[in-house]
């Protein structure tokens, strides 16, 4: 049985010694008023503990104009004593009485007068007799002037005579309604087992927790299985959580988080990454270029070098000449890997491990699995010692943490590693799925600097990994984010990308 | 990308073995599976390896992965005998030539298409879309020796490939489907390059387009190979894969006395190289013989020299090796990348976030706690949105796209605030309130810094409260800062104010103007500020 309210107990208590009465009286014993009480039995009564019975009373008013004939008597009983007292006048003399008009039609209409062909009104033989009258065509019911008055004086739903008179306006009928509680059985035993009549608190007060009232107080109990309000609290993108989650796997690893601008001359974003000056993917179709230039860095003449042919390598470089016009564009940085080469520039002695996460753009147009920019994770390991195999062992160790428990190798090609690989990834319903470059920088782009122990380096792609972390089929959604998919995305994500069978 | 048919029939016949074992292994040679078909596969290789274009060229390195044929493949080269002239006027427009005879083809129309294919992926990717290599194929029996390769008057006539009716050099740019495609590598040079034979019979106009008199059909038994262009280098190459291609398929080659050196010259270059160093960048253990072993897996020649050194011959298809690393690659690949036993990195180094992420990461933490959600809207957008629609002058800092995409992204935004208010719109009909921020890179002249902005709207949204949540952000940041009236018009005259720091402003908040409400569909208040963000007292400049 639900819990039942202070109230609900003190009218069940008050019940007990009476059994049975009603809402007024219960409300003045209660002091609450009337309608108040009827909702309490209410509640009572749908656990089974009182009944309440809805009990209505007709009573009747006089109007402006009944209160006159009160005093006055009817219209037709003034008018019916004036012609008794003059027998044989002309209708005439009758006529400017106030009583006259309604007196003579209930008269007439009751058969108890008659006007004579030469104007004399006279009554007729039952009114004579004084015998009771019965209406033309059943228009009302018989009585008689007498009764009549009487009638008026004690109005009374069942005398029909009372309706007649509501009809003409000389009563008003209201209903009254009262109800009446009582107790049953069930709630007399409740009552008898002891009620905790004490004050039910709501919300606790600072008074009663510094008065100590709050001991002997009773706090109302709530019912916990109605559901509550959904609220949302403030917090990060989703997309974002999922990026924090990859720099923070970075840094446990040691590794320091390098920032850098988005805007790049072609410099730090192609040639020192030993791209070709003709390579496709430097075209316009592929690159956004802007028409601002910037200086070529100090020591770009090496870097030329090693272009045209290779400089103090085992290289050949690309031949033909290097333009250090076309080295001085600047571009949306198609790749982080130019705040890599310009980390290693400003470190070029060895341990040295960093990363980013970074927007980078693409002159692609926007669909459901391509967007103008997009992040990527960036990283170099610089040491004495390690190699390829190192890469690899990264690789897999990140995807792992990142919850992809599969990941396996293929060789790739990027104009700036060699060896390089792509990592690939399991996932559930698509296989297996590329996730991104991987590389030994190649001795072009870091002799140059004078960075002598190897590179490990990777870009990485962060929107494919929310895809399947986020089970987005849009990409589109992490940029121009719908506000409920916001407020619906659990903090805690934890992943749930399956592995391979 | 370069994607190759390889049909398993033909496949199978080169490489003598499965098709099984071919596709399981492919993808380890360096390539990707584009398509499974019933009597092909359809295969992507790298850009730097153009001698897997063909069918011929991947069954050769399938061969030698599989371990079926390993070592150096060789091809002899007899000369032919005819001469090739090359006109100096050339010089300064397209200089460069390679050639070779090709004796006894036999085509079917699948392996036109095929060369053709080979061809057209060689333009691509060695080529750059013709301009540094384009190559012409003739059948040679419809044309006589010498040839003569010259600069041409544009008002030379002949009848290109796929015509019926004779074209002025000039007509076939305007008129000739090729022409338009590739007019604009040649169109400015006052002649154009011409390749004929000794009876001025036009074999082609290159890099555009064939003449018809020299098709290569069904009949053709042997053939004219033209490759020209801007580097030398590039041309060998191209011309190399296509005559070992053809070789591999049972063609025999003949060299052309080009300016009196003999092309093609199809020798392997030689490069030494050391076993250690080879160890110390792959992080596998191997002898020399071991490492020349997997070398001829990929088709070198390799010898161990003494204990640490490899000579080896690289094949004259292989453009990639550049450098011994290239080598060293190779011997990754054929160790197999699946059968490295992977290991951590040994570094040992301390963690270091950057200051700029840490900052962000407060922001969102104080954001967060102010109940925004965050936002993370593109870094490009237009003018209209960023300026237009709050009533703002357009910047004279703000980077254009020279190529854009499309008009709604043109350029660099310069503040966050008009694509928050843009994220509004697009979450107009969710439930109020709404609260949103973001915080990111913003770029001015080319110098990219960071910025925050936060909106909200419902509609008891007022000055009071972008005060408060303004003034409790800069609060946390540790900002010291006075207010100043503001004369910014995307907000509300008398509900905005300016923040100001040691007499410069870096940020504003206040009630957004109704009118740029209407340019962005809001029908609620919206009060909103933006920061920028280098007024947090040590934050880093670039």
């Amino acid at each position: 049985m639900a819990e039942l309210t202070l109230n609900e107990k003190r009218l069940l208590a008050a019940l007990a010694e009476v059994k049975k009465t009603d809402a007024e009286h219960l409300a003045s014993v209660l002091n609450a008023t009337p309608e108040a009480v009827v909702q309490w039995g209410h509640l009572a009564e749908d656990k089974g503990l009182a009944k309440v019975e809805r009990i209505t009373k007709k009573s009747f008013e006089y109007t402006e104009e009944g209160r006159k004939y009160l005093k006055n008597g009817l219209p037709e009983a003034q008018l019916y004593k004036k012609i008794k007292s003059k027998p044989d006048s002309k209708i005439a003399e009758f006529q400017e009485d106030p009583a006259f008009k309604i007196g003579f039609g209930q008269l007439r209409k009751n058969g108890l007068v008659k006007v004579t062909e030469n104007g004399t009104i006279q009554l007729c033989e039952v009114a004579v007799r004084g015998d009771d009258y019965i209406p033309d065509k059943d228009k009302g019911h018989a009585g008689s002037i007498e009764r009549d008055e009487a009638s008026l004086k004690n109005p009374s739903d069942k005398d029909p005579k009372t309706k007649e008179f509501i009809k003409r306006g000389i009563l008003a009928e209201s209903e009254t309604v009262r109800y009446a509680i009582s107790i049953t059985p069930a709630g007399l035993a409740l009552v008898h087992q002891g009620l905790d009549l004490r004050e039910e608190i709501g919300t606790l007060t600072r008074d009663q927790i510094l008065s100590g009232a709050w001991k002997t107080a009773s706090l109302r109990r709530y019912d916990i299985h109605k559901l509550p309000k959904t609220v949302y609290p403030g917090k990060s993108h989703p997309y974002q959580r999922l990026i924090d989650e990859m720099r923070q796997i970075l840094l446990e690893m040691g590794f320091t988080e390098m920032h850098g601008g988005i805007v790049q001359s072609a410099f730090w974003n192609f040639d020192a990454l030993f791209q070709p000056q003709d390579h496709p993917a430097r075209e316009m179709q592929d690159t956004f270029y802007l028409k601002e230039e910037a200086p070529l860095p100090e020591g770009w003449e090496c870097l030329r070098d090693m272009h045209e042919h290779g400089g103090n390598t085992s290289s050949t470089g690309w031949g033909g000449k290097w333009n250090p016009d076309k080295a001085k564009q600047c571009v949306l940085r198609t790749h982080t890997t130019s705040l890599s080469i310009q980390y290693l520039v400003n470190h070029p002695e060895p341990p040295v491990k960093a990363f980013c996460i970074g927007r980078v753009y693409r002159r692609e147009a926007i669909d459901p699995t391509h967007t103008p920019e997009f992040e990527q994770l960036e990283g170099i390991v610089m040491d004495k010692g390690v190699t390829f195999r190192h890469l690899l062992g990264f690789l897999k160790e990140f995807y792992q943490r990142m919850g992809f428990e599969d990941v396996r190798f293929r060789p790739g090609f990027f104009p700036y590693t060699e060896p390089s690989v792509e990592p690939e990834i399991y996932v559930d319903g698509l296989g297996w799925v590329e996730m991104g470059g991987a590389g030994i920088f190649r001795q072009e782009v870091t002799a140059p600097w004078g960075v002598t122990y190897p590179v490990l380096a990777w870009g990485l792609g962060v929107s494919r990994v929310a895809m399947f972390r986020l089970g987005l089929k849009d990409l589109r959604q992490l940029y121009q984010s719908d506000l409920e998919w916001i407020r619906n995305s659990p903090v805690h994500a934890p992943a749930k990308v399956g592995r391979k069978a | 990308m370069a994607i190759i048919s390889l049909s398993y029939k033909y496949l199978e016949r080169l490489t003598g073995t499965d098709r099984e074992t071919i596709l399981k292994r492919i993808p380890m040679i360096g390539s990707e599976i584009e398509r499974i078909e019933e009597d092909h596969v359809d295969v992507e290789f790298f850009p730097n390896r153009p001698d897997l274009f063909s069918v011929e060229g991947a069954a050769r390195a399938m061969r030698g992965f599989l371990g079926i044929e390993t070592g150096l493949p060789k091809y002899s080269v007899k000369p032919s005998g005819i001469k090739f002239t090359i006109d100096p006027k050339l010089a300064d427009i397209r200089p460069c030539l390679g050639s070779a005879i090709i004796r006894n083809v036999s085509f079917d129309d699948e392996s036109i298409l095929s060369v053709m294919a080979l061809q057209e992926a060689l333009h691509w990717a060695v080529g750059r879309g013709r301009s540094k290599v384009a190559i012409g194929i003739h059948d040679l029996d419809t044309v006589i020796p010498p040839f003569h390769y010259t600069a041409s008057p544009r008002s030379r006539k002949f009848v290109p490939l796929d015509f019926t009716k004779e074209l002025t050099l000039e007509g076939i740019l305007a008129e000739h489907p090729k022409g338009r495609d590739y007019a604009k590598i040649v169109k400015d040079f006052p002649l154009f390059p011409l390749i004929t034979d000794d009876e001025d019979h036009v074999c082609s106009f290159p890099p555009i387009i064939n003449g018809e008199r020299t098709r290569v059909t069904t009949k053709t038994r042997n053939i004219l190979l033209d490759v020209t262009g801007t580097d030398q280098r590039a041309v060998n190459v191209a011309a190399n894969i296509i005559c070992t291609a053809m070789a591999e398929a049972g063609a025999t080659i003949e060299s052309v006395e080009i300016n009196g050196v003999a092309a093609p010259d199809l020798a392997p270059t030689e490069r030494t190289v050391s076993v250690r160093e080879c160890c110390d960048l792959v992080g596998v253990e191997l002898t020399a013989r071991q490492m020349a072993g997997l070398l001829e897996k990929m088709r070198f020649g390799a010898q161990p020299v003494g204990t640490d050194r490899v000579r080896v011959q690289v094949p004259c298809y292989r453009a990639d090796i550049m450098h011994d690393w290239d080598l060293f690659e190779d011997v990754a690949i054929a160790y197999g990348y699946e059968n490295f036993d992977v290991q951590i990195p040994p570094t040992f180094s301390i963690g270091k976030e950057h200051m700029a992420t840490t900052v962000a990461g407060q922001v969102r933490t104080i954001l967060s706690g102010l109940g925004y959600l965050e936002m993370m809207p593109f870094t490009l957008t237009n003018e209209r949105v960023l300026y237009d629609y709050l009533q703002r002058p357009r910047s004279p800092h703000v980077l254009h796209l020279m190529h854009p995409i499309s008009e709604e992204y043109t350029v660099v935004r310069t503040e966050i605030l008009p694509l928050l208010l843009e994220m509004l719109q697009v979450n107009r009909h969710r439930e109020l309130p709404q609260r949103i921020f973001a915080t990111g890179d913003v770029v001015a002249d080319l110098l990219t810094t960071q910025h925050l902005a936060a909106a909200s709207t419902h509609p008891a949204a007022d000055f009071s409260e972008s005060y408060a949540h303004a003034d409790a952000v800069l609060r946390e940041l540790g900002i010291t800062y006075t207010v100043r009236e503001s004369n910014d018009d995307a907000f509300i005259d008398g509900r905005r104010a300016d923040i100001i720091i040691s007499g410069k402003k870096v940020g504003i908040f206040g009630e957004v103007h109704p009118a740029v409400l209407a340019a962005f569909e809001l029908e609620h208040p919206v009060v909103a500020f933006e920061l920028d963000i280098r007024a947090v007292p040590g934050y880093p400049s670039h």
